[in-house]
């Protein structure tokens, strides 16, 4: 293989990874799978009583993966314009994230200790809260970009 | 850059709605594009040329700030 067939297969490979999306059927299942998550999680934190550890770690595994599965379906009429839109929200959502996880550890140290008087240590965020943020950001964005195209 | 996609379409006697589906794209992209919110890749300008059976530069024309 030389030089110019290796840069265009793997041109190709990458073309082929960045515009992957699933469906459109799929955000149903996406949808469906994170409301299943979102009623899993206020079932455990009311009605359910005794190591439910389990249920949280997987309830917030499969509202990740529903609004995963959301963000990568494809619109019913999907054309280059809603790409284009799609890629925007992507970049909003990334930047917002990083600036999220780098300012919100400090807004939480804030507040808890003019909230509390016993100080509480700086922790970071988890990656389940950054993700989360970042998936909401993305789908909330796409959807206005979409609505004020 | 401006554009005579709504007089064309005029023309042809199109709703924007025909001409969406004529070039696979959806209504609304079609209303963005007439209200110069959207600039259509190379791909679907000439999609449009086929249409409006008009070479690109009649329908779409760049203004000083581009």
């Amino acid at each position: 293989m030389n030089k110019e067939s290796f840069i265009e297969c793997e041109r190709k490979r990458l073309n082929k990874i960045v515009s992957f999306r699933l469906p459109h059927s799929f955000m149903k299942i996406g949808i469906a799978i994170a409301a299943i998550s979102i009623v899993a999680m206020f079932g455990r934190a009311f009605f359910m009583e005794g190591d439910t550890e389990w249920l949280k770690e997987l309830a917030k595994k499969g509202l990740l993966i529903g609004m995963l599965i959301m963000s990568v379906s494809k619109d019913k009429e999907e054309d280059e314009m809603t790409n284009n839109l799609r890629m925007q929200s992507y970049t909003i959502a990334f930047v917002i994230g990083v600036v999220y996880a780098l300012v919100m550890p400090y807004v939480d140290y804030g507040v808890s200790n003019v909230m509390k008087p016993e100080a509480e240590t700086l922790k970071d965020l988890g990656d389940f809260q950054v993700l989360l943020f970042m998936l909401m950001i993305q789908l909330m964005f796409y959807h206005t970009l979409k609505r004020n195209r | 850059m401006t554009n005579r996609i709504k007089v064309e379409r005029a023309i042809l006697d199109l709703t924007q709605d025909d001409l969406a589906k004529k070039i696979g794209v959806s209504r609304q992209t079609i209303n963005s594009i007439e209200a110069n919110r959207y600039v259509p890749s190379t791909v679907l300008a000439l999609k449009l040329s086929a249409v409006f059976q008009k070479p690109v530069n009649d329908f779409f024309e760049l203004i000083e700030d581009d």
